[in-house]
């Protein structure tokens, strides 16, 4: 019901949007790799060449353990979910929670997935008129593998590294209710977050 | 000194945002939700611009200046949205519900600051 060129489009609309909200400095490395699939994440990815890195195999060993957060994006013709997988050890908090920060890791977490989200949405917006966002919401990993009980037209896991030493895990999961086609061009999109719009 | 109300269920936006304005001289209030911000509407006239979240629980930031606008029947306080929403439609809702602008997150305090002091003066 995905053409492999939609499949390919939404991919590259999360890489983009991965890689402009997930770091929290301008010049962090923000490397993506496809996890393989039947790997512990369970997903059957149809990305990008799956390169076995060190963040492929954090990414493995963390798809089922710890917390997701995930955010749905819902229109007439498809339903996706994005998970992203943030555990909590020494390293993973350093990295997102700023000094003085007053709100709780799971807080920060859920409001960055959000925004990775949120520019996923606007960039398939393009496409899709009619699509709306839910808020992000906490489950436990041991969810993503049930994923595939929904059937999906389309299910992939990413390992992430941002900065130096941060790993966490992605996995985006869409249900198509009708033929999904479509060439996202990412690169021609004006960045206009932050830009305040007067009516 | 006119007052600011950021209204948003993230903790980390509402510290961010209020943190910023503060930082900058302005007088910032809270609120957690469409609800409260109602409630501290009803309970701090002197309130001049809204800063608020779209998607919220209890109730969500247009409804929000929908009930500012015809229950408060209060037509002079300036309303912006501050949102991962961006489509056409939303921004519509906005509009008829008397929202004066509208920012796609991420916050970019120095980018919206002067214009926010003028919405608040």
């Amino acid at each position: 019901m995905i053409t492999s060129q939609a499949k390919d489009s939404i991919e590259r609309i999360f890489f983009k949007a991965a890689q402009a909200r997930l770091p929290m400095a301008p010049g962090d490395v923000c490397d993506i790799v496809a996890i393989k699939p039947g790997s512990a994440g369970g997903a059957g990815s149809t990305g990008a060449s799956a390169t076995e890195s060190g963040a492929a195999r954090v990414g493995r060993s963390q798809a089922q353990t710890g917390q997701v957060v995930v955010l749905t994006i819902s229109g007439i013709v498809f339903r996706l979910m994005l998970l992203l997988h943030f555990d909590e050890d020494d390293s993973t908090r350093d990295y997102f929670v700023k000094e003085g920060a007053q709100s709780a890791f799971e807080e920060i977490v859920a409001e960055i997935s959000n925004l990775c989200c949120g520019a996923m949405n606007q960039e398939l917006l393009r496409y899709f008129p009619d699509l709306g966002m839910s808020t992000p919401y906490t489950l436990s990993a041991h969810c993503v593998p049930h994923l595939e009980d929904l059937r999906p037209s389309y299910l992939a896991s990413y390992a992430i590294q941002l900065g130096d030493s941060v790993h966490i895990a992605a996995t985006l999961c869409v249900c198509a209710d009708a033929p999904i086609d479509f060439v996202a061009d990412v690169t021609a999109v004006e960045e206009s977050s932050g830009e305040l719009e007067l009516f | 000194m006119a007052k600011i109300l950021v209204v948003d269920d993230s903790s980390t936006v509402r510290d961010e945002v209020a943190s910023f304005l503060r930082k900058n001289g302005l007088d910032v209030d809270t609120a957690v939700d469409g609800k409260d911000g109602l409630a501290k509407m009803k309970a701090s006239p002197g309130i001049k611009l809204v800063v608020s979240d779209v998607n919220m629980p209890n109730m969500d930031g247009l409804t929000m200046a929908e009930k500012i606008r015809g229950e408060l029947a209060n037509s002079a306080v300036n309303i912006i949205m501050l949102t991962t929403e961006s489509s056409p439609a939303m921004k519509e809702r906005g509009k008829a519900a008397g929202v004066k602008g509208w920012i796609v997150k991420p916050f970019k305090g120095d980018a919206v600051l002067e214009t926010f002091r003028k919405l608040a003066s």
